[in-house]
């Protein structure tokens, strides 16, 4: 098993500072969705990690930690996270993306 | 070279992969995309073979966003670890021999201004600093002297990563490493001296720490190196194995090279002042008005 990003949407969508999606040495690996945090009640959407891209390095946790302060980034086992996005499921819409969440473990 | 090169012909787009749907129809090719926008659209930078949490890769991630226009553009590199993700981009990409990066631009950027005229066609050099600095080292000068307009980025990580951490010319002076146990015996060259001397008409030094800084020295040299003349860039991009940094502590690492021996700092010719003003709206360059007139 290996650990990927994990973002906690309910802290991302409440605060929507987008500096982990500049900051990931991989190309469209974090990435956002202006409608994923909107359903729940939040003010803006949030980002998201395609998790079959990730190389687990935890910049973003980092940058989240300590750049913007919000610590919503956490380092989890692929096996033990819930439903996430992957590359294939993500379809992209103007100015925003848009992901089906699923387990990626169970597919 | 035009945009008609990324699309499919008509009947044979189901059959491509994903990723390259994605490309033709949410890339930024024909349009302005901007680092504030990243996560939104398709990157023309596809996944890569670099170690994860390189500082490399994160800065050839920023530059290619920041190409001012991806589909007329170039990119030609070296042996070194950035053409392992530079070539998995989405815009063709020239390899040339060990050193010899800089030759390859020359006659490129002549070629193409002689096929395409007063379009705009730029072409990129990135390589790291082992094929800037030491091997390629007469290529890179003699292209400056020569007054060559392309943009030259330097990926300098500070030691051979590739092959198992040699020094180079640009390692600091007392470093030690794996394949130079004693220490580094001499200083680390100054290329940004060298290449104000050369003539560059724009000199640049970077950490990818600051996106939206990475995405404004990108442009302006691109922008530059059309019309004016050659345009440098050294980039800070750490080695993360050689020099043994945590992946999570890459950044960190950045902040405090920037703050000890990398500041940014910025060299621009008045010609290129200028130009920048004159046909790209930098208000920041247009001339200031004499004192006596705004007191007046």
């Amino acid at each position: 098993m290996y650990l990927v990003a994990n973002i906690d949407q309910e802290i991302c969508a409440a605060t929507s500072c987008k500096l982990c999606t500049q900051y990931c040495p991989e190309a469209n690996t974090i990435q956002y969705d202006t409608e994923l945090g909107k359903d729940k009640g939040f003010k803006y959407g949030s980002a998201y990690v395609a998790v079959d891209r990730c190389k687990g390095c935890a910049q973003c946790v980092w940058v989240c930690d300590n750049m913007a302060k919000h610590k919503a980034i956490k380092m989890e086992m692929i096996d033990q996270i819930g439903d996430q996005a992957l590359t294939e499921n993500i379809s992209y819409h103007g100015k925003t993306t848009q992901a089906v969440l699923a387990s990626p473990w169970k597919s | 070279m035009s945009l008609d090169y990324v699309k499919f012909t008509p009947g044979f787009g189901k059959f491509m992969p994903k990723e390259y749907r994605d490309m033709v129809e949410a890339g930024p090719f024909g349009k302005k995309t901007t680092v504030s926008q990243v996560g939104t659209f398709k990157e023309i930078l596809e996944e890569h073979p670099m170690c994860a949490g390189c500082a490399m890769t994160l800065f050839i991630r920023l530059a290619i966003i920041a190409f001012p226009n991806p589909e007329d553009t170039i990119t030609v590199g070296t042996a070194g670890c950035g053409r392992l993700a530079i070539s998995q981009a989405a815009i063709p990409f020239v390899y040339g021999n060990y050193g010899d990066q800089n030759g390859v631009a020359s006659g490129l950027s002549r070629g193409l201004r002689l096929r395409f005229g007063d379009r705009p066609k730029d072409v990129v050099v990135m390589a790291g600093d082992g094929g800037m600095a030491d091997i390629g080292f007469a290529q890179t000068l003699h292209s400056w002297f020569r007054k060559e307009k392309f943009t030259t980025i330097m990926l300098d990580n500070e030691v051979y990563g590739n092959t198992g951490g040699q020094e180079s010319g640009m390692t600091n002076k007392g470093q030690v490493l794996k394949m130079a146990p004693l220490g580094k015996k001499f200083e680390k060259m100054d290329m940004l001296g060298m290449a104000k001397v050369a003539g560059c008409a724009y000199v640049a030094t970077v950490v990818p720490n600051n996106p939206r800084r990475v995405e404004s020295v990108i442009k302006k040299a691109v922008l530059i190196a059309r019309e004016v003349g050659p345009t440098y860039i050294q980039a800070y991009t750490s080695c993360n194995i050689e020099y043994a940094i945590p992946t999570d502590q890459v950044l960190q690492d950045c902040k405090d090279v920037e703050n000890d021996r990398y500041k940014f700092t910025e060299y621009l010719t008045d010609e290129a002042k200028e130009h920048l003003a004159t046909l790209y709206g930098y208000k920041e360059y247009l001339p200031k008005p004499a004192a006596a007139l705004t007191k007046g």
